[in-house]
């Protein structure tokens, strides 16, 4: 029971809601800035080689909001540009834990064999042998 | 009524149409869950309670912001889905933020600890020196103690040997008591022979190691047999006088020589005094006194 004048009538109302829908507010320039600042830090902080997956999916999202806000999708963009801004965060966190946890390894593998060290030469009661070399 | 049915079909559309053109929804539900999952778990973590409670307060907020969309949109509801994520995200971004944090305050009190090692090390070093430096001390001053005794001990003796007029022999020290000591033909001790009895009772006594062998003798008057006997009984009684001062008798031995081994001819009153005598031999250290061997005082 479909008549044209009703597809048509249905034509123009989608095109005003979809309209309505996406691209209602202007484009989140400022979201995008924020977004794009994140995965540079997390760049920075060495995301790239200990948090890969996060700053990817920063990275690709991003490139997604700002396709959107192209394409007048603000919402889109906007929602995109935050996800990407999270997970930028997510990975410059991440990346910085890892790096921390690792000297926390090396410190403890350093005092450890200082401690042997120091205890040998207590034991042997001997004239001491030249300290090792302790990795900063 | 067909005109309703149209405007209904053409909202249904529209709808459908407006969103696939934004995205797809999918359900909040399975991410709501993991949301609340991801807050509880860093809840739980007592690093980030610690260290990052600001990114769990958000994490917090975006998670009432998630459930009141759902709540108030529906399970599809496309801000629901998003903030169910950023809530996610946001929980690991305080748990990451809070193990970085407890990793530099590891590294701070293991800075600590490293000194203190160095510390205690570099401290042990400088006691075992001292403690060398003590015992090396304390060795100097035992041989140093050593050799004032032994320097005593010397001293002693040569001021008994004076006393007593001895004489170093290759046998040992000799000690000459001459027969004043004794009544003649007698070998009781006269009380003149104390002081000498008593200075080689408490040198022999200071020197454990030394014993002594006495020794009597008489001119050449009187039968051979008295003379042996009466220089047998003179040697004991000096012998007995010495064990008497408290030295064990196995140190002390007593032989009689009679008229053997004459010190001066037995001519005159004068020379027989000197063959009348008792020698008193010390040994040297613990060595064993050797025999008498003519000729050999």
């Amino acid at each position: 029971m479909i008549t044209v004048s009703g597809i048509r009538n249905a034509f123009w109302c989608a095109i005003a809601f979809g309209i309505v829908a996406c691209a209602s507010a202007p484009p989140p320039v400022e979201k995008l800035a924020v977004a794009k600042s994140s995965i540079e830090r997390a760049e920075q902080a060495q995301a790239a080689q200990f948090a890969q997956i996060e700053l990817n999916s920063a990275r690709n999202k991003y490139a997604a909001a700002q396709a959107a806000a192209d394409k007048h999708d603000a919402d889109v963009a906007a929602r995109l540009a935050d996800q990407a801004d999270i997970d930028a965060q997510l990975a410059e966190s991440t990346a910085r834990a890892k790096q921390q946890e690792q000297l926390v390894n090396e410190m403890d593998a350093s005092l450890r064999d200082l401690r042997n060290e120091t205890l040998r030469r207590d034991t042997s009661g001997t004239a001491t042998p030249p300290p090792a070399p302790q990795p900063q | 009524m067909k005109r309703t049915s149209n405007l209904v079909a053409a909202a249904v559309a529209s709808t459908l149409l407006g969103l696939a053109a934004c995205e797809t929804t999918p359900d909040s539900s399975a991410l709501l869950e993991q949301a609340r999952t991801a807050v509880a778990q860093a809840e739980s973590d007592p690093n980030v309670t610690k260290y990052a409670p600001t990114e769990l307060d958000r994490a917090r907020k975006l998670l009432a912001n998630a459930e009141g969309s759902a709540k108030e949109n529906g399970a599809k509801d496309t801000s629901a889905s998003h903030y169910a994520y950023l809530t996610t995200q946001m929980a690991r971004i305080a748990q990451q933020r809070a193990q970085e944090q407890a990793s530099i305050t590891r590294i701070k009190s293991g800075e600590t600890e490293r000194k203190e090692v160095l510390l205690t090390a570099r401290e042990n070093e400088a006691n075992a020196a001292v403690a060398q430096a003590q015992a090396a001390k304390a060795d100097a001053q035992s041989a140093q103690a050593q050799a004032q005794s032994a320097q005593a001990e010397s001293q002693r003796l040569a001021a008994l040997l004076e006393d007593m007029q001895a004489s170093q022999t290759s046998r040992g020290i000799v000690l000459t008591l001459d027969d004043v000591l004794f009544d003649t033909g007698k070998a009781k001790l006269k009380p003149g022979a104390e002081r000498s009895i008593e200075q080689i009772a408490s040198f022999l006594s200071e020197n454990p190691e030394r014993r002594v062998q006495v020794e009597g003798f008489t001119d050449s008057q009187g039968t051979d047999d008295y003379n042996l006997e009466l220089s047998q009984s003179r040697a004991d009684a000096v012998a007995m006088a010495i064990i008497q001062r408290g030295i064990d008798a196995q140190r002390v031995r007593a032989l009689g020589y009679g008229e053997g081994f004459p010190v001066a001819g037995n001519e005159s009153d004068g020379s027989r005094q000197l063959n009348r005598r008792v020698e008193i031999i010390v040994s040297n250290g613990d060595s064993a006194i050797p025999a008498r061997a003519a000729g050999v005082p």
